[in-house]
């Protein structure tokens, strides 16, 4: 009889433990949403939107904002959210931005935004801050009409500037109320006024997406210059190389604890109280 | 009674560990997993010392634990419990171990100060605007046109709001304007997201910066018909 209530209590402290351990466990998968896009590392880096390599990316999708922050503002945008995948090589990475969008217009256009150097910068366009000297930031842009990517650098709004060194490839396929817009460039380009990506070290970026829609009437863009889809700063990294030493550290634990217990039981069996 | 001896720590523990989980976020922000673990040594340290107190005690607590560690004797039932329990712990600590070592894929935490303090020259002023009901009214108009895209209906879910990070705030909500005075708010207006102190990353606010656009009458009188639609009132100092 005492040995079945032992045997009861026993159990229900494994099934406690166990318990426990599974909150634990899905307490951090549900601590996962999408705040970052991450560059998986691939052998060939796809330049083009339709490449079957991007099936490989991992989709993160953030929402948009009307640019509020600044006038010229906006108060409505086409664009909702953008989707972003990444993939690099190494030494490549490339970024596709994809959301949706009714009209195909020469207008439309898309930009990704990142921080430069050491200081934060505002995620409009680098705004002046009050309290603290705020860094620039690098905006690659890209256009349907002229059918490539610019790699710019702002302080501000009203202070965009075009780079002498270009280093950028961008191309756009707009396909059933899509644009899907492909941004690739060298992980490291040399160039003071870009962004330098260190494969495992996230970095903020944010991203801008304009219709250009133009009313038949009056001929202005429906959004155009400061007046756009905004999001606010996330995070992307350009992946690491794998490293398989945490493995070997948890196995080395695994012996470490299992050699533990032997000691103990061991000693239990042994002592003069066991 | 005696078959408590082991469950009652055990259901205190496990209690514990659901209530800072999943209890204390009802009521405040949710708790860093480094300090749950620490409620939880503590707890455990508190409940060690309890049953070591005598000898007999101890030998009660400990006695049982260590007959099942040791395998004395055991059934089969008991035999397959102990198996488990002694398969189950190198398992954890292989898991936490690869858990702690291996490199995250989750970027940064970021602590954000929500109501860092004012520059000086904000924490003293006084609302000069008399709270009549026409100055609320005015204020209304003002906010409706001004602010409620962002703020939407005093409560942060207006039609521009869903993709900034952090959202707009939402003044219905009592830890916001309720807990500011009136000072606080015309600073975070007149200068807004760009105007914050470095705790309170001015980088990631949206608010525009309203001095280039409003007056600062202006400004006083949203204020006035901010509190009001939310149906809050300005902290004071009394």
């Amino acid at each position: 009889m005492k040995k079945n209530r032992l045997e009861v209590k026993c159990v229900g402290i494994v099934l406690g433990v166990a318990f426990a351990v599974g909150l634990m466990l899905a307490g951090s998968a549900w601590a996962q949403e999408s705040v970052a896009v991450r560059a998986m590392l691939v052998k060939t880096v796809p330049d083009d939107p339709t490449a079957a390599g991007w099936s490989g990316a991992i989709p993160a999708t953030f929402p948009l904002s009307p640019q509020v922050h600044w006038p010229a503002r906006i108060l409505e945008v086409t664009a909702q959210n953008v989707t972003a995948r990444g993939l690099s090589d190494g030494k490549q990475v490339a970024i596709m931005l994809e959301y949706d969008d009714p009209t195909e217009d020469p207008d439309d256009a898309v930009a990704v935004e990142f921080m430069v150097g050491d200081k934060r910068a505002h995620f409009a366009h680098g705004q002046p801050m009050a309290q603290m000297e705020g860094g620039p930031v690098n905006i690659w842009f890209w256009k349907n009409k002229d059918a490539k990517a610019i790699d710019m650098n702002a302080r501000g709004f009203g202070t965009l500037k075009v780079q002498d060194q270009q280093d950028l490839k961008g191309k756009g396929v707009y396909q059933n109320g899509k644009w899907k817009v492909v941004f690739s460039r060298a992980v490291a380009t040399g160039d003071a006024n870009d962004t330098q990506f260190k494969p495992g070290e996230f970095i903020n970026i944010a991203f801008a997406v304009w219709d250009g829609k133009k009313d038949p009437a009056s001929g202005d863009l429906k959004e155009k210059g400061s007046q756009k889809a905004v999001s606010s700063w996330w995070y992307f990294r350009v992946e690491p190389q794998p490293d398989y030493s945490s493995y070997f550290y948890a196995l080395l634990a695994i012996g470490l604890a299992a050699g533990f217990e032997f000691v103990v039981i061991r000693k239990l069996r042994k002592g003069p109280s066991a | 009674m005696k078959g408590g001896i082991h469950l009652k720590p055990a259901l205190l523990m496990v209690g514990l560990y659901l209530f800072l989980k999943f209890g204390m976020p009802l009521f405040t922000a949710p708790l860093p997993a480094s300090l749950i673990m620490l409620y939880l040594m503590l707890t455990f340290s508190g409940i060690m010392i309890f049953m070591t107190l005598s000898g007999t005690s101890m030998e009660s607590f400990l006695g049982p634990i260590f007959r099942f560690i040791s395998g004395d004797g055991q059934e089969s039932t008991m035999k397959t419990a102990r198996l488990a329990v002694l398969a189950l712990f190198p398992l954890l600590v292989g898991w936490q171990t690869y858990t702690s070592t291996a490199s995250s894929t989750v970027p940064p935490a970021e602590n954000r100060t929500v109501h860092p303090a004012p520059p000086g020259e904000f924490a003293v002023m006084s609302n000069p605007v008399p709270n009549t009901p026409e100055n609320v009214m005015t204020g209304k108009g003002l906010y409706a046109a001004y602010c409620s895209p962002c703020h939407g209906q005093f409560d942060g879910k207006g039609p521009a709001s869903k993709g900034f990070n952090p959202p707009p705030a939402n003044f219905k909500d009592p830890t916001t304007i309720a807990m500011l005075q009136e000072s606080y708010l015309f600073w975070r207006i007149k200068k807004g997201g760009v105007g914050l102190s470095v705790e309170g990353m001015p980088w990631k606010s949206a608010m525009p910066r309203w001095e280039f656009e409003l007056k600062d009458e202006q400004i006083w009188k949203i204020i006035l018909g901010e509190y009001d639609g939310a149906g809050q009132k300005p902290r004071t100092w009394e």
